[in-house]
C-alpha cells in the first residue's frame, strides 16, 4: 500500500495529466454529437471488423458441413422439381385427366405418364423412345397416345426406356379406325410425307361422310380404348367403286410431343397369350 | 502570495475575455483565428508546480470550451501544452537562473522564446484541430488551417510581447 502510495505520488503529475484528458475526452465524446459519432462508428466499425473476421475464418472451417448439405438439398430440390414439372405439364396439357381416369377404372386399363426423350422425324420409319420401360410395366404392343389424340404402339423395350412405332412411320402396320359414330373399319396408314396427315383406307363409300368428321380408335383393338380420337377428316375422295380415300388430319402434332400415355390393360399378358393361341 | 493569485486569475479572465470576444471573431482570410488565451500557460513562471500548472491549463480550456460549444477539445490541446510546458520552459529557458523565471523575450531572449512558444503552439493547435475534425481523412486540410493559425497565434503573441517591453 506504501509503495503504492509513494508510486502515485512520484507520477502525481503524469497521473494528473492523464486523468485530466482522459476527463476531457470523456467530455468531447458525451458533449459533442459529432465526435460521439465518429468515436461510436469507428469503435463499431473496429468491432465489426473483428467479427467479421472471426466469422471468416469460422465460414473456413464449415466449408465441408455446408457444401454437403447444400448438396443433399440441391439433390432434394431437383428431384422435386422434376417431379412437379412432371406433373404440371402433365395436367396442362390434359384438362380431361380426370374424365379419363374414371374411364380407365371402368374400362380396365390405366395410364401411365412418359416422357418424350427422342423422336427422330425425319425419316419415313419414325420411331421415338420414352422414358420409361419394362421396370415400369411397359410390354411391347402396347398402346401409346397423348391427350389429344392416338399416338402409337410401344414396339420395343428395355429396362426403362421403350421405342415406340409412331403412327406417323411407314413402319407402322397401320392401326384400325373408324369414323366416329359408325361401326365400319378402316384402315390409318401414314404414306409418309407430312407428319400431319395420315390416310384411312378401306372405308366403304355406303357411309355417308362429312369433311371435319371426327376419326376414332375402333372398339374391337385390344391396344386402345373405344373411340379415342385419331384426328378429323381433311378431305376425300373416292379411290374407286367401293372405297373412299380419306385424308386424316392428326390430332396430336408430332412436332411438339413431350408427353405420353401409356396405355396398361389390366389382363393384357392374358389376352395377348389368348390372341397367340387362336392364331396358331 | 495572494496577490500573485489574484493577479494570475485576472489575467486569467481577461485572456478568456478577449479571446471569446474578441479573437474568436476573427476570421482571417476566412478560417485563421489567433488562439491567444494559451499565452496564459505559456507565460506561468517556473515557479508554478506541474500539477497547478496541468489545472490551470484544465480550468482555462474547460473555460474557452464552456463559450466556444465545443467541450472538452480545447481543454484537452490546453492540458496536453500544460504538461510538457515545463520541461520545454527547462530546455529553452535560462539554465543558470535558480530565481522564478517567467517566460519572456526579456528572460528567454528572442530566439529562444520564439522557439518555445513556436513548438507548444503548434503542439496545442494541431491536437485541437485534429481533436476537433476527429478524423484523418482531411489531413492536409486541417495539417494546414492548424499551421496558419498557429503563425498567426505566434504573431500576435510577439507583438503583445513587443508592447509589453515598449511600455517597460
Amino acid at each position: 500500500m506504501r509503495t503504492l502510495i509513494l508510486f502515485l505520488l512520484k507520477f502525481r503529475t503524469l497521473f494528473l495529466f492523464l486523468g485530466l484528458e482522459l476527463l476531457s475526452f470523456l467530455l468531447i465524446v458525451n458533449n459533442n454529437q459529432f465526435q460521439r459519432n465518429r468515436f461510436l462508428s469507428s469503435s463499431n466499425r473496429i468491432v465489426g471488423t473483428v467479427y467479421n473476421l472471426s466469422d471468416k475464418v469460422n465460414r473456413y472451417f464449415n466449408l465441408n458441413e455446408v457444401n454437403e448439405s447444400l448438396a443433399q438439398e440441391n439433390e432434394a430440390l431437383n428431384t422435386e422439381l422434376a417431379q412437379l414439372r412432371e406433373q404440371l405439364a402433365f395436367y396442362r396439357q390434359d384438362t380431361s385427366y380426370m374424365g379419363r381416369k374414371q374411364t380407365s377404372v371402368e374400362k380396365n386399363y390405366s395410364f401411365m405418364t412418359a416422357k418424350v426423350i427422342y423422336f427422330s422425324t425425319v425419316r419415313q420409319k419414325n420411331t421415338f423412345t420414352i422414358n420409361k420401360g419394362e421396370a415400369d410395366g411397359v410390354k411391347r404392343g402396347m398402346g401409346v397416345i397423348s391427350p389429344k389424340g392416338v399416338v402409337g404402339i410401344v414396339s420395343n423395350t428395355s429396362g426403362h426406356f421403350s421405342s415406340v412405332m409412331p403412327i406417323v412411320s411407314t413402319a407402322s402396320g397401320g392401326i384400325s379406325a373408324t369414323v366416329k359414330g359408325k361401326t365400319q373399319l378402316g384402315k390409318l396408314t401414314w404414306k409418309g410425307s407430312n407428319l400431319r396427315y395420315a390416310q384411312l383406307e378401306e372405308v366403304p363409300l355406303y357411309i355417308p361422310v362429312v369433311l371435319g368428321d371426327t376419326i376414332v380408335t375402333s372398339g374391337y383393338s385390344d391396344v386402345f380404348p373405344e373411340g379415342y380420337p385419331i384426328g378429323t377428316i381433311d378431305k376425300f375422295s373416292k379411290r374407286n367403286d367401293d372405297f373412299y380415300d380419306i385424308q386424316v388430319e392428326l390430332a396430336v402434332d408430332f412436332d411438339k410431343l413431350s408427353y405420353v400415355d401409356v396405355i396398361e390393360f389390366k389382363n393384357f399378358e392374358e389376352r395377348e397369350a389368348l390372341v397367340e393361341k387362336t392364331e396358331k | 502570495m495572494i496577490d500573485v493569485t489574484i493577479k494570475r486569475i485576472l489575467s486569467f479572465v481577461v485572456l478568456v475575455l478577449v479571446q471569446i470576444l474578441l479573437l474568436n471573431n476573427i476570421k482571417f482570410l476566412g478560417f485563421i483565428t489567433p488562439y491567444l488565451y494559451i499565452y496564459f500557460i505559456l507565460s506561468l513562471p517556473s515557479s508554478v508546480s506541474k500539477e497547478m500548472t496541468l489545472v490551470w491549463g484544465f480550468l482555462l480550456g474547460l473555460t474557452i470550451d464552456i463559450f466556444c460549444g465545443s467541450l472538452g477539445c480545447n481543454a484537452l490541446a490546453t492540458t496536453l501544452i500544460a504538461y510538457i510546458k515545463p520541461y520545454f520552459q527547462s530546455f529553452f529557458g535560462p539554465k543558470d537562473d535558480y530565481d522564478e523565471v517567467k517566460p519572456s523575450t526579456a528572460t528567454f531572449g528572442f530566439e529562444m522564446y520564439l522557439q518555445y512558444i513556436a513548438f507548444l503552439t503548434i503542439i496545442h493547435h494541431l491536437v485541437f484541430f485534429f481533436i476537433e475534425a476527429f478524423t484523418l481523412s482531411q489531413f492536409w486540410s486541417v495539417l494546414f488551417r492548424a499551421i496558419c493559425c498557429t503563425i498567426f497565434t505566434i504573431l500576435v503573441i510577439l507583438s503583445l510581447q513587443y508592447f509589453k517591453h515598449r511600455r517597460r
